[in-house]
Order: C-alpha cells, then sequence, then structure tokens
C-alpha cells in the first residue's frame, strides 16, 4: 500500500494526473501533503531549476544527520587489534635456526609477494641487447610456454620433458622470488646505510 | 668579440635556468617525502604489473616523535603489515608474527622512503606537466636515472598536500613496467582511533640478528658491480634454499636490492622474465645456473651473471 502511495505520488510531483481519488486522499491528509511538497522539491531539484528554495535549515539538517551517523570500523583494522589484543608475544624470527616457523612465515608473506612472473623473451643466449616489449603475457620467441598457459596439444615425447623441465625451472625461478622478496624485507636498513657510508 | 660574450652570457642563462629547474623539482620530491612521513592520512592504492592487479589499504598517523603505518594487502586474507618507528611487523593468520628493523615497509614503493642525498645522487629531477588526476590537481615530476641500468620513475603529486597520487617506473626506452595508483587519499588533522590503539598495544620485540644458512665455501667471485650498487655484507639466506645454493649475493644502492644466486646447473636454456619491474634472469653456465633478480634492466642483470667467476 505504502508503494503505490509513492507510486502515484511521484507521478503528481511530475505534474502528471491524479484521479479523483487520489485527489480526495491528498486533500484529506496532511502527511501525503507534505511529502508531495518533498518530491516536488527532489524533482526541481534534478531539473536544476534556478528557482529552488531551499529550507533555510537545509544545511543544519543535514550536518545533524551526519553527526548522529554511527561511525564505522573498517573490518581489517578491527581483526588487527583482535588479534594484538589477544597478545602476540613472539616473532617468528626469534630464532632463525627453527626452520618451521621461518618456512611458516616464508610461504606466509610470500602469498602476496608473488602473484605472476611474466616470461618476455626466450632468447637462449641471443637478442639479449635488443630492446623488448614489457607488460606482455606471451613469450615473444623460442620454445617455452608459461606454466599457467601450458597446451595439451603437444603430443610429442620430447616436448612433454620440455614441459617438465619447464615446469620445474618455473618453480625454482619462483622460489628464488619469494627467496628474494624475502631477503629485502629482513635486510635491516642500517645495513645497507652502513654500505653506503662505507663507499663515500 | 661582442658575439663570444652574448653567446657565453646565453649559455650561463641557460645553464641556470636548468640548475633551477632541476632545484624546483628536488624541492617538490622533498615535499613528496616528508607528506608520506608526516601527515595523517587513509589512502588506497592498486599496483599494476602487467595483467596483474594488487589493491592495497595505506594508513599513516603520527603523534608527537610517534609514527604508525597500517598496510593491508586487500586481496589477501589475514595479512596486516604495520610499522611503529624503525619496527616492521608481518601478521599472518594462524602465524607467528614476522618482525624486522625497518625505517619503511619494503611493500610500499622505496623511493618515497629512501634517503634523499642517495636519491639525488642517482637521479634527476624534472618538473612535467600538470594535470587532474583522481579529482585533484596533480603535478608530473620525472627523476631520470643518470645511469642507464637503473628505472626512473614519474611521480604525480597532489599539487596542495604533495602527496603522490601515481608513480610510474620506466624502462629505459620509456616504457611502464609497474604502476602504483592512489585511488582514495584522505588526509585529517587527528590521529585515526584505530591507529591510536595500535599505537598502544603492546607488541613483539625485534628478534636479534642471527646468522643465517651458512653455504660451502667455494671461489666463486662476484667480479662487477652495477653504478652505484655495492655488497651487502653477511645478507641472511633464507633456509629453505641452503640445500641448493652454491653462493649468493645480495646488492643495494640504498634504494634496490639485487639477489645473484648460484645453483648447481640444470641444463636448462638462458631465461629471463619479467614481474613489474623486477627482472629475472636466468644464465646457464656449463658449472651452475646464475640467477639475477631485481629492479635492474636485462643488460645489466646480464652482465651481473656474466661477471661471477
Amino acid at each position: 500500500m505504502s508503494s503505490e502511495k509513492q507510486e502515484w505520488l511521484s507521478a503528481a510531483s511530475d505534474n502528471r494526473q491524479i484521479s479523483d481519488s487520489e485527489l480526495d486522499l491528498l486533500l484529506q491528509q496532511p502527511e501525503l501533503q507534505q511529502k508531495l511538497e518533498r518530491y516536488q522539491l527532489a524533482a526541481a531539484v534534478f531539473r536544476q531549476e534556478k528557482t529552488v528554495s531551499l529550507p533555510a535549515d537545509f544545511g543544519a539538517d543535514i550536518a545533524a544527520l551526519l553527526h548522529d551517523e554511527p561511525t564505522y570500523q573498517l573490518t581489517q583494522s578491527r581483526n588487527l587489534l583482535q588479534k594484538v589484543g589477544a597478545g602476540i608475544r613472539y616473532a617468528a624470527n626469534g630464532s632463525w635456526l627453527k626452520p618451521a616457523a621461518q618456512g611458516a612465515v616464508a610461504a606466509g608473506v610470500a602469498l602476496f609477494a608473488v602473484l605472476g612472473v611474466q616470461q618476455y623473451q626466450q632468447p637462449n643466449g641471443q637478442d639479449l641487447m635488443l630492446p623488448s616489449p614489457v607488460l606482455q603475457t606471451n613469450p615473444v620467441g623460442g620454445f617455452a610456454t608459461p606454466v599457467s598457459l601450458s597446451s595439451s596439444t603437444v603430443d610429442s615425447r620430447f616436448a612433454e620433458q620440455e614441459q617438465q623441465a619447464m615446469q620445474e625451472q618455473q618453480r625454482r625461478l619462483q622460489a628464488l622470488l619469494q627467496a628474494h622478496r624475502q631477503q629485502v624485507r629482513v635486510t635491516e636498513q642500517e645495513q645497507v646505510k652502513t654500505e653506503q657510508d662505507n663507499e663515500q | 668579440m661582442n658575439k663570444v660574450v652574448s653567446l657565453c652570457c646565453t649559455l650561463l642563462f641557460l645553464c641556470s635556468n636548468l640548475l633551477q629547474a632541476d632545484e624546483t623539482g628536488w624541492a617538490l620530491f622533498d615535499k613528496v617525502q616528508l607528506s608520506v612521513k608526516q601527515y595523517n592520512f587513509d589512502s588506497s592504492f592498486v599496483v599494476f604489473k602487467g595483467s596483474q592487479v594488487e589493491t592495497f589499504r595505506w594508513q599513516h598517523g603520527r603523534q608527537g616523535d610517534k609514527e604508525i603505518e597500517h598496510l593491508v594487502p586487500l586481496d589477501e586474507e589475514g595479512v596486516n603489515i604495520l610499522r611503529r618507528d624503525n619496527v616492521v611487523y608481518y601478521f599472518l593468520t594462524d602465524r607467528p608474527a614476522l618482525v624486522t628493523t625497518n625505517d619503511s615497509i619494503k611493500e610500499l614503493p622505496a623511493i618515497l622512503f629512501a634517503d634523499n642525498q642517495q636519491i639525488r645522487s642517482l637521479y634527476s629531477a624534472v618538473l612535467g606537466s600538470s594535470s587532474v588526476m583522481s579529482g585533484h590537481q596533480a603535478q608530473l615530476l620525472r627523476l631520470s636515472a643518470n645511469d642507464p641500468g637503473r628505472h626512473s620513475y614519474w611521480i604525480w603529486v597532489e599539487a596542495e598536500s604533495g602527496f603522490p597520487l601515481r608513480i610510474d617506473v620506466m624502462s629505459e626506452q620509456q616504457a611502464p613496467l609497474e604502476r602504483w595508483l592512489v585511488t582514495h587519499m584522505q588526509i585529517s588533522p587527528e590521529l585515526p582511533d584505530n591507529l591510536q590503539r595500535l599505537l598502544e598495544t603492546e607488541l613483539p620485540e625485534p628478534a636479534t640478528r642471527q646468522s643465517g644458512a651458512v653455504l660451502p665455501v667455494n671461489g666463486l667471485q662476484l667480479t662487477w658491480l652495477p653504478d652505484g650498487y655495492q655488497l651487502v655484507s653477511e645478507p641472511h639466506i633464507v633456509p629453505q634454499l641452503q640445500q641448493s645454493l652454491i653462493n649468493y649475493w645480495l646488492l643495494s644502492d640504498g634504494l634496490h636490492q639485487v639477489s645473484v644466486f648460484v645453483q648447481p646447473s640444470q641444463r636448462m636454456p638462458t631465461q629471463a622474465y619479467r614481474d613489474g619491474a623486477t627482472t629475472i634472469y636466468m644464465l646457464s653456465a656449463p658449472q651452475h645456473d646464475i640467477t639475477v633478480i631485481g629492479p635492474v634492466s636485462i643488460n645489466v642483470a646480464e652482465q651481473l651473471a656474466a661477471a661471477v667467476r
């Protein structure tokens, strides 16, 4: 019933004709008259009519509404606060000789560190000096196909062995990239500065 | 005689103009580095690496002489990176925290935090055009590498605050390798409530530095270093790699780090890959494979690999 009311009221605010019964209803109910007035005001604002006059306390009303709006906490911060609030008393890298703890951290941190390595050249020892297009997913030349794009149409045994070898190679390079990222993280600023100072 | 004098004057004028332009660029860069260390801000950014996109939320605040920074990779479940002054914490779900001593988070662009004098020695600063970016007036600042083997940076700076809005890492051929783009940024006078609470929370101390994995003694040496780079002494070696590593070197120019790994030969062809601005180059030699990983050009990576003897 409520949505039906709004529908014909909304139509009325756009200067569309209403029925006699709807007009009677409008004349009888001050609440509907106020609603129609608000609809007409909104429609005039949407049409960018210059003669629209907003109530004097319009800005104050909006400010009051904003003031009453509850404060929202983003989930990530709350989760972190809960986590640290529960008490984290030790660091995983407290002992680098504990491979289990260190391995877990390395693997975990690497989750967002290694997203996708793109092969941009298969030079096989040549053409390395040529400027190559970057940010592309397909190799320029050579024999290898990136792991994610492996094709099953190749049926020769030699090609399969080659694919397996390349997959193994990709895994090895991914591990090295993870190790490099981890190395960058744990390299302390002082180490780098000392090297630079010694050089100067 | 008059012509010679006027020519000298013109040259002098041009030189002074160029120096002045460079100094104006550096002044803007100083403002950029100051903005990310001084303001209380809440921002989001995305990193484009080819077809890959990573999204982050980045908050920073200051209270007196205390500084706090919180970085959340939004595409990963339960990963939080927090920095309080010079200690960085990596919080992972159901795992112990990794705690390191650093005055910046390494997942943020190093150019924003590295030593200013060191950056000035490696780059030239040139102002570019101004434009509107994400609703802000942005000024382009180009940091062009003095050495061609090093990537350049194009930084779009919010004119009023100096806050970085976009950073493109450019190759020698001026092609974008990686793009860092702010999608939302709000600077506020007060430290946000959640950072205030994180500032007061008790957190683990950074671990004392201990030796990593030990590699067997061998006669291999790295006989060449790229311009501006130095070897980092006693780098940690991730234990998982101990079995497969023959030798390892870590290089740094104060801003970027490059790893050189030597492993037993797998008899695979020489290969090159790229992960955003990071080059991965694997040279297959008869005795061993040499892999160079870091934000350097392919030429530099190739020379480095060839310098292992």
